[in-house]
């Protein structure tokens, strides 16, 4: 949710920007877009479809973890050009290098946890398994491998929404934001800017 | 003529609505993808 978030402040930004310049929105163009349908498809059983993800053995999800996120890499590089691709290429490979230091996921400590769900709940389960059928797993910070790039980040208190993410994760919502606000500023304008 | 004009236009309107509508979802899909932030509640709570 936070990444589309800034997905969509990006482009909405961009929109606005072009609007404000009297220009056109000139949207990215994508290349490989089958590739990144592809790539997607094992996060989709593994994690987000109820009626899968209750059924594939923790590690096949990893697994399917590991080579969604290498094909999307592999997408990532198909279009690297892009303006702030860059950015999001290296928080996917901040975020890969961990899930696969820590068994194929992405590691939360429990007192991280117990800012997204009750104590009780955190304390009822265990400490390396699974944290419910996301890609995280609960891990103490000592038996953390990379533990500066785990889901380590919160949201002030004084947010409603609550979201543990990962330096890769900031990354990858400052690159979605760049690549799509980007579009918004004129061509002329892009010229002076790097000028400076 | 001019509804050919028309028709050719609308064409293209709905060609480019659907191109940007597929590279919106494959740049969701991608930070969706490539993100792993874990939300209060979570996934599967």
């Amino acid at each position: 949710m936070i990444l589309l978030l800034a997905l969509l402040a990006g482009w909405l930004s961009g929109l606005a920007y072009a609007c404000w310049q009297k220009q056109s929105y000139q949207f990215p163009t994508i290349n490989g877009l089958w590739l990144a349908f592809v790539a997607f498809v094992p996060q989709l059983l593994a994690f987000y479809l109820p009626v899968t993800r209750t059924r594939i053995p923790d590690i096949l999800a990893a697994a399917s973890l590991i080579t969604s996120q290498i094909l999307l890499l592999v997408f990532a590089w198909t279009n690297r050009k892009l303006a702030g691709m860059w950015l999001l290429m290296g928080g996917l490979v901040l975020n890969l290098a961990v899930i696969v230091a820590n068994s194929g996921f992405m590691p939360i400590s429990p007192q991280t946890a117990e800012h997204l769900v009750p104590a009780s709940v955190v304390q009822s389960m265990d400490v390396g398994g699974r944290f419910g059928f996301g890609k995280d797993v609960l891990l103490l910070p000592e038996d953390t491998h990379l533990v500066l790039l785990s889901d380590r980040f919160l949201l002030p208190d004084r947010f409603h929404y609550q979201v543990a993410f990962s330096l890769g994760d900031i990354f990858i919502a400052s690159g979605i934001f760049w690549l799509l606000l980007r579009q918004g500023i004129p061509l002329r304008l892009r010229e002076r800017l790097k000028c400076l | 003529m001019k509804a050919k004009l028309v028709s050719l236009l609308t064409q293209k309107i709905n060609r480019q609505y659907i191109q940007l509508a597929f590279a919106l979802l494959a740049l969701a899909i991608l930070v969706l993808g490539a993100g792993a932030p874990m939300e209060g509640g979570g996934i599967g709570f």
